[in-house]
């Protein structure tokens, strides 16, 4: 066999070590007054509405006619605009355009003491007022969930003078122009009236030329313009000013401004709300029942197999880890993924599912030593004849796994045919326990395999009973079986 | 090395007398209770509140449906103690009946009904769930068919495996083991009463991968000792030796697994949270049924099944063609021929001494 020179098992043990914790604990600095995160621990996890405590809410257009894309996109940005305005972050929205529903997860705010979940809901999916109105006079303003200002409440000129509604634009699309003076693509959005709307604006545009005209949703300001030239004909342009709009940003605004003039109500269809109270309480117990099970399993591995047992806690650790750096955002080309209770009670199962690997190959290592082979080849022919049937078993999980994903995932082919699920806290356990069958390949079968071959070079790790072969008692009483 | 000698086709019955008991209580139960499924797939209205004081349960239900016009049934559940704080409080479900879901407004309206009823008891909402009918049904059907797709998926991964490994006849066991593994998940939920919902959809997709790894780990022993105890040996023995020699595995990687969920289930029954509990019991269940299914059902059935393919062949060999038997023992691995033909010269492995000793001394 080849042999793995002895300060392997030290490195890779302090690797994962090292990597274990800093995915629970993060890393975290200070950059004069700001606390940085250089890593993501358990404290960045984003957990699910069912621990945090939150609202699940999916809306519907209340229409016979099955809404258009472009109308249910208008409907999704309001609601979104909304829930920036509410400064609410960790928000998620999904659009289903073949079902006409829009579906809304938000957690609770946690500032907040007597957050009425039911008035929000009602709020977030009431018809959008939109006004096109003189000046831009606000009375708050504070930074949103985007990291955007917001600007509140209208005041002044700004309150009394209503140029235009909702009910008087005909349509905003955005479009792609090319800049004159740059020669550069530039996006825009271009506004068509009503008869009424357009006159209206004729008059508004020659009186306020030169001046700004502010476009606001129910109580917030979402642009404000410069009248550049009177408008008659009822068609303009807004651009984005010096900087320009990006082609999200047109779009972005001419939902937003479409949805003044939607045709129908949204109504809320189904909608679950959970108070952070009893979400606290089960995050609490769900560590506890982690750490628990964690500490089981491994006195399990240690006692039943000895020096394996504890190279196999130690892959264990780093599986556990991984778990936790997949779903918190650690590693920077993943994205972090909320973590729901089921998803926590997947990496405690993937705890109990992921010592396999290391059950399946200590057991025939074991079986090799009994029948007499020298430890090193034992090892080497163990970890051989184990492979075929740790892949297996980790094969019919992950096409599991993958399929609990797509049943209760936000957006897939699934969706597409049946719609998108009632509940959604199961996506997270589909990805807990995929992300752990991984863990168990990378740790329990590549880590595991280094550092046994490692240690083995020691010469207090020769016996073959650390490895639970047979001790010396064994052998002569082997011998004399043998013999008769 | 501890092996274990534990005679699973001798003892079948045993097994098959239990899983029937399992099943028969599950039916009964079944008939009984019914099928309750979650109002995620039905559509409907649960709401939970927490409170101080007593409470009749009588009292909020008349208050519920004076304030909705709705039947409503209420379970109380005292002396919850939270996790995280330690505190105490009792709380209170109230499901609506019939599977319409109900607006914001009801929700507040429902609250303000049980505070005027009890206005010194403190009503605190905890949890609301409202599912529109339609969604729950589409919902319900994509979960269906999510099942059928992963049973479709794991048998053409059957098919594909078991084609090296044991035939379509050990293929067709392997999914009798996944169907047997489903029921017991599913009678769970009838023998503890509890509403068929995505928990139910969660544990039988895991256990269906999980149950299935063990069923492939065993046929692949059993394949291997094929080659290693040569073509004499009866499948009883065969079959019986493989799964001995897999339990140390089997049985370890089942108590790791239960370890792990049972201390969730522990936990979540001291605090009293259902999602927790509806999540870790049926998956406990599932997992010694994993085990067990491969182990004590799967196995055995493969050796009757053989074992009975052999008896029909013995007896059409027994009247015609003599010349087949050795012809074909020649052509190797075609057991059953093999052990057929009784008539035919003994064969031993040719090659691979030392491993025919090992088989020999476990025989022993």
């Amino acid at each position: 066999m080849k042999r793995v020179p002895r300060p392997v098992f030290f490195i890779v043990a302090l690797l994962i070590l090292f990597f274990t914790f800093t995915s629970i604990f993060g890393i975290k600095g200070k950059n004069g007054d700001n606390p940085v995160t250089y890593l993501k621990g358990v404290g960045d996890i984003r957990w699910g509405i069912d621990i945090n405590g939150g609202v699940e809410a999916t809306f519907t257009p209340a229409t016979s006619q099955k809404a258009t894309k472009q109308q249910m996109d208008s409907a999704e940005s309001t609601i979104k605009q909304r829930l920036i305005g509410e400064n609410i972050t960790d928000y998620e929205v999904y659009t289903d355009y073949n079902h006409s529903r829009i579906i809304v997860r938000f957690p609770w705010k946690n500032d907040e003491k007597d957050f009425d979940p039911q008035k929000a809901i009602s709020e977030l999916s009431a018809t959008a007022v939109v006004t096109f109105r003189e000046g831009k006079e606000y009375t708050t303003q504070s930074t949103g969930a985007d990291g955007n200002p917001v600007y509140k409440t209208p005041k002044g000129v700004t309150a009394s003078s209503v140029i235009l509604k909702g009910s008087d634009i005909v349509s905003a699309t955005p479009q792609m122009t090319t800049n004159q003076t740059t020669g550069r693509a530039a996006y825009v959005v271009s506004l068509k009236l009503s008869d009424s709307g357009t006159k209206k604006f004729a008059d508004a545009t020659k009186r306020l030329k030169n001046q700004i005209i502010s476009i606001w949703m129910d109580d917030v300001m979402i642009s404000y313009p410069t009248v550049e030239e009177e408008i008659t004909n009822g068609e303009c342009q807004i651009d984005g000013g010096s900087q320009g709009f990006t082609a999200a940003e047109a779009s972005s605004l001419a939902n937003k401004i479409n949805a003044g003039a939607l045709p129908f109500k949204l109504t809320t269809t189904s909608y679950g709300v959970l108070s952070p109270v009893l979400g606290k309480s089960s995050l609490s117990a769900m560590k506890l029942a982690g750490i628990i099970a964690f500490c089981l399993v491994g006195l399990f591995m240690i006692l039943f197999f000895r020096l394996p047992g504890v190279v196999a806690v130690i892959s264990l650790l780093g599986q556990v880890g991984l778990s936790f750096a997949a779903v918190s955002g650690y590693f920077p080309f993943l994205n972090s993924f909320t973590l729901t209770l089921p998803g926590f009670a997947g990496i405690i199962l993937s705890i109990g599912m992921g010592v396999d690997a290391n059950i399946i190959t200590a057991t025939r290592i074991r079986e090799e030593l009994w029948t007499g082979k020298p430890l090193d080849s034992a090892i080497s022919k163990g970890d051989q004849n184990s492979f075929s049937a740790i892949f297996d078993g980790n094969i019919t999980v992950i096409i599991v796994a993958i399929i609990l994903m797509l049943v209760f995932g936000p957006k897939n082919i699934l969706s597409y045919w049946f719609g998108a699920s009632t509940t959604g806290s199961i996506y997270s356990f589909g990805y807990t326990l995929l992300i752990g069958i991984i863990g168990n390949f990378l740790f329990g079968v590549l880590t595991t395999r280094l550092m046994t071959k490692s240690l083995s070079q020691f010469s207090f790790a020769r016996s073959k009973w650390l490895y639970g072969g047979p001790s010396e008692k064994d052998k002569t009483a082997l011998k004399g079986g043998a013999a008769v | 090395m501890k092996t274990y000698h534990i005679r699973f086709y001798e003892n079948r019955w045993i097994y098959y007398c239990i899983s029937l008991a399992v099943v028969l209580v599950g039916l009964i139960c079944n008939v009984i209770f019914g099928t309750r499924l979650d109002i995620q797939f039905t559509g409907g209205a649960v709401l939970s509140y927490s409170y101080s004081g007593e409470i009749e349960t009588q009292k909020v239900e008349r208050a519920v449906e004076s304030s909705l016009g709705r039947d409503a049934s209420v379970s109380v559940n005292k002396n919850v103690r939270s996790a995280e704080s330690g505190q105490v409080s009792n709380n209170v479900t109230i499901s609506l009946a019939g599977t319409n879901s109900i607006t914001p407004a009801d929700q507040t309206a429902v609250l303000k009904a049980l505070n005027k009823a009890y206005p010194n008891e403190k009503f605190e909402s905890l949890k609301m769930d409202s599912v529109n009918p339609s969604m729950g049904q589409s919902f319900f059907l994509k979960c269906i068919v999510a099942v059928l797709i992963a049973f479709l998926l794991l048998n053409l991964y059957i098919a594909a495996r078991f084609r090296k490994i044991g035939g379509m006849a050990a293929g067709f066991f392997a999914i009798f083991a996944l169907l047997h593994d489903v029921a017991m998940v599913y009678f769970t939920f009838i023998i503890f009463r509890m509403p068929l919902d995505d928990n139910f959809i969660a544990v039988v997709l895991t256990i269906l991968g999980y149950s299935l790894n063990d069923t492939i780990v065993i046929y692949d022993r059993i394949r291997e000792n094929r080659r290693l105890m040569g073509p004499k040996t009866p499948y009883r023995v065969l079959v019986n030796t493989s799964i001995n020699q897999t339990f140390t595995r089997s049985i370890n990687t089942a108590i790791c697994t239960f370890l792990a969920i049972a201390t969730v289930f522990v936990v979540g029954s001291v605090y009293q949270l259902n999602s927790v509990v509806a999540f870790a019991l049926p998956m406990m269940v599932g997992v010694v049924t994993g085990c067990y299914s491969t182990v004590c059902i799967a196995g055995p059935l493969y050796v009757t099944w053989e074992n009975h393919k052999l008896k029909k062949k013995s007896l059409a060999d027994a009247g015609q063609a003599r010349l087949a038997a050795p012809a074909k023992a020649a052509a190797g691995p075609a057991p059953s021929s093999q052990e057929a033909g009784a008539s035919a010269p003994a064969r031993p492995a040719p090659k691979k001494s030392a491993p025919r000793k090992k088989g020999k001394k476990r025989k022993r």
